[in-house]
């Protein structure tokens, strides 16, 4: 068996917190290896997980309009090589057996409609993944990469359910259908069954 | 409160898994005509119209097989006109003996009155009636409510919601259901889906003990109904898919405290096995071998998880309950026998020691779980009386076993298998058909039948005494499967199978059958073109009760097969219906309409019901007080409506 090596530094107690008051949840500083977030292996630029700490819970927000959302995008969007491995990695992490092999959901969601419990844009992708959701989805930030996890979100985004950044305000509002129509050609999210 | 710690985190690169449930291919079936079948003349507008397949039937007032339940003071049997322990008493026969609704009147029967608890998730429980009150408990966030039954209407009595951790939800492999509650000592109790039992006071609601007894974050659950034995509650956890230790666990019916705990797996030592221990057959014999049956450790996510129904000879002093299917599912990660997964123990509750355990499935590769309810009854065969309890095994095969030593009588199976060509007449191993063996992944082993969700699942059969035969929901489906390899993480599913069912031979997914289990014969059928993923009842009345996973709710001739009366109700019928004696002296039958569970493993097929959680309460016609009676001078008439204002 392939053993995975992870990359870790140790982050100053101060940041984790301050991390932690921003996204609002309880966590305890208790001097955890922190993943190391910036720069992937093929050098590609990721976005800072202090920038991502900002970007707030999709359906938990809305008084105020949060361009964070908008402005971060996945850098390996559109990657094949990057939505392979993100592909290989759901396999492996036992993401399969919760969404489905096809990703329509079963234990877990589906991640080929337009309907997200916590954000359908890639920032709120990424930290769902990342930081693990209340109903049973792990924080698989524990023991994967940054980089990693922006691929296995490239892979999430290549399913068709998920929407741009650009498009993420629109999400919220639920005016995603009329949008999308014109960029995919399909209306996921108002579909009827046969 | 796991007897042993969850090992770490591993992590993998190689492994593969599957989707099991959702989304899985669903083919054929849609209007499928079964030949043979004989008119139905009792106003059946299913659009099924199924009656009795076999010609076979047992004639009027006679016991036909000489099948008998058990009785006495210390068999757990309510007074007549109560239900309060899920399987009605300890024998799980699910009989009632009332009878004023019989053959003869049942197709008056009419809605009485009707209860929506709110929750859309799968309701697999049967209500409870004691002193003139009804107790429902919800599947997640598990709400339990007592309805009051001398009310016009019965509305709630009060209502207790236990909060329990969303977490749970995600780490529920098929639905987050409640299969039952129990009414024991002036307590409501029953387990949350996160891991803890709790006990309400059945007079107020109120919480009068709560106890953890697994970790919902490691992937283990509850769904099981516990079963209440002298001074000790058992309950058993779920998780079969997230390569949990099953076991089996006694909590003090006072205090909530944990007495004991048994696991499924494990060296004798956890799996409670000492000198008194004495399985019937040779290759179950041995020391340690929940251990060395096994790859080195892997019993420690080997599942055995305990989240069927528990029964009970007092006259023995054993507890019969069943073990879940092996972890994880693809066999070749796990060479050996697996003990003591896919069987079933016979224990002491006071102690928790086995006396003796079968295994039905050993080497389990087709995800056959041991965790179906063991009916206990009397009855003769080749010319003996016999102590027997009878299961109805996921692998599709009928047992009956002798309950004071782990003896197999009979076995033969009860619907369409073809993975097993017969069970070995000395050793009682099932003789596994090669071509069927899943063991090597990567590949499609195509048309296995059972498929995982078996002949039967947990969906509990019920027996009359008055007939001697069992009444059995059958289900008609078959899988293709293909092997994966699989990690273990901690909270995640460990699975290790990709698969798609689809339905048996005839194109009925489902059957209802009496079953002589004397015999091993099935006595007649009513093919079903949904699933049967209903509990049975049977009454003195002899009818017998169950629904379709498209909300048809039947009553049946329990002698004949034939159908007498169907209700098309609001949702998919997956719980067990009930009956009991109202404050008016009447009979009432109640069931729950809220399709979930395994069942949604049929999702895809065209009219699948949307998903629900009502509860129904029939009556007979006459029994039923008018609908818009003249109020009276009291606060309110017999049908609800207020009384009339004097101006």
């Amino acid at each position: 068996m392939a053993i995975h090596a992870f990359a870790f530094h140790r982050a100053p107690c101060l940041r984790a917190a301050a991390i932690a008051l921003l996204i609002g949840s309880v966590q305890a500083c208790k001097g955890q290896p922190e993943l190391l977030r910036e720069g992937s292996t093929g050098g590609i630029p990721l976005p800072k997980d202090s920038t991502l700490a900002r970007v707030a819970l999709g359906d938990i927000a809305g008084s105020t309009r949060n361009t964070l959302l908008t402005s971060i995008k996945n850098p390996y969007e559109g990657n094949t090589g990057a939505i392979e491995a993100g592909g290989e990695l759901f396999v492996r992490m036992n993401c399969v057996a919760c969404h489905g092999y096809d990703a329509r959901g079963g234990m877990g969601p589906d991640l080929t409609d337009t309907y997200w419990r916590y954000g359908g844009s890639p920032a709120e992708i990424y930290k769902s993944i990342s930081e693990g959701r209340p109903q049973g989805m792990p924080a698989w930030g524990a023991m994967l990469t940054s980089d990693e996890l922006w691929k296995l979100t490239a892979y999430v985004q290549s399913l068709g359910g998920s929407f741009p950044a650009a498009l993420a305000e629109q999400g919220k509002q639920g005016n995603l259908g009329a949008t999308l129509d014109t960029a995919t050609g399909v209306l996921k999210g108002r579909q009827s069954e046969p | 409160m796991q007897p042993v710690d969850n090992p770490s985190i591993r992590i993998a690169f190689r492994s593969l898994i599957s989707l099991v449930f959702a989304g899985a291919a669903v083919t054929a079936c849609t209007t499928h005509e079964y030949p043979g079948r004989r008119a139905n003349d009792a106003g059946d507008s299913s659009g099924v119209s199924a009656a009795a397949t076999s010609s076979t039937s047992t004639p009027a007032g006679e016991n036909v097989t000489g099948a008998t339940a058990p009785t006495g003071p210390g068999w757990g049997i309510p007074a007549d006109g109560d239900w309060t322990t899920q399987g009605r008493d300890y024998a799980n026969t699910r009989y009632s003996p009332l009878a004023e609704i019989d053959t003869s009147n049942v197709s008056s029967l009419r809605i009485a009155w009707s209860f929506n608890d709110g929750v859309l998730h799968g309701h697999e429980g049967t209500p409870l009636v004691a002193n003139n009150t009804m107790y429902l408990v919800t599947p997640f966030p598990d709400i339990a409510y007592a309805l009051d039954l001398t009310k016009p209407g019965a509305p709630i009595k009060w209502t207790y919601r236990p909060n329990p951790s969303p977490i749970a939800i995600g780490k529920a492999c098929c639905d987050v259901v409640n299969r039952g509650w129990q009414l024991a000592d002036g307590k409501l109790i029953y387990n949350l889906l996160d891991g803890h039992t709790v006990a309400v006071d059945a007079a107020t609601g109120k919480e009068l003990w709560r106890t953890q007894v697994y970790d919902v974050t490691q992937g283990v659950t509850m769904t099981m109904a516990p079963v209440i034995v002298k001074d000790k509650v058992l309950v058993g956890n779920s998780g079969g898919e997230m390569g949990v230790l099953g076991s089996l666990t006694a909590l003090d019916l006072k205090t909530g405290k944990i007495d004991w705990q048994a696991t499924s797996t494990g060296p004798d030592s956890l799996v409670k096995i000492g000198p008194d221990f004495k399985p019937f057959y040779s290759w179950m014999q041995g020391k340690n071998l929940g251990e060395t049956t096994w790859p080195a450790g892997a019993w420690k996510n080997g599942a055995g998880a305990v989240w069927g129904w528990i029964t009970y000879d007092p006259d023995l002093n054993l507890i019969y309950a069943g073990t879940s299917n092996t972890g994880p599912w693809n066999a070749q990660q796990r060479p050996g026998l697996n003990l003591w997964t896919s069987g079933v123990f016979a224990r002491d509750p006071d102690t928790g020691m086995a006396k003796w355990a079968f295994v039905f499935t050993p080497h389990n590769e087709w995800d056959y779980d041991g965790v179906n309810e063991n009916i206990l009854v009397n009855l003769p065969i080749n010319g003996k009386q016999r102590k027997v309890m009878v299961q109805f095994n996921r692998n599709g095969f009928a047992y009956t076993i002798d309950r004071a030593t782990g003896e197999v009588l009979m076995v033969s199976p009860f619907g369409h298998e073809n993975w097993a060509s017969g069970i070995d007449s000395v050793t009682k191993m099932p003789i596994v058909v090669p071509e069927k063996k899943t063991e090597v992944p990567g590949h499609w082993v195509r048309d296995i039948c059972p498929a995982d969700i078996g002949v039967k699942d947990e969906q509990p059969a019920a027996f009359s005494p008055r007939t001697g035969l069992f009444y059995v929901p059958v289900q008609n489906i078959c899988m293709d499967y293909k092997g994966r390899e699989v990690s273990y993480i901690a909270g995640t599913p460990y699975w290790g199978a990709d698969m798609t069912r689809h339905v048996g031979p005839g194109g009925n997914y489902g059957e209802f059958i009496a079953w002589n289990a004397s015999t091993g014969k099935k006595v007649w059928g009513i093919p079903e073109k949904f699933l049967v993923y209903s509990g049975v009842l049977v009454t003195g009345g002899d009818v017998a009760f169950y629904g379709t996973v498209d909300g048809w709710f039947r009553a049946v001739n329990a002698r004949t097969g034939k159908i007498l009366w169907s209700q098309k109700l609001g949702s998919g019928i997956i719980g067990a219906p009930m009956t009991f004696r109202g404050p008016d002296g009447h009979q009432y039958v109640s069931v729950l309409a809220g399709v979930g569970g395994a069942a949604m493993v049929t999702k895809a097929m065209p009219g699948f019901p949307a998903r629900g959680g009502t509860l129904y309460t029939f009556a007979l016609d006459s029994s039923i007080p008018a609908q818009g009676a003249q109020a009276s001078q009291s606060s309110a008439s017999s049908n609800g409506a207020p009384a009339k204002e004097k101006r």
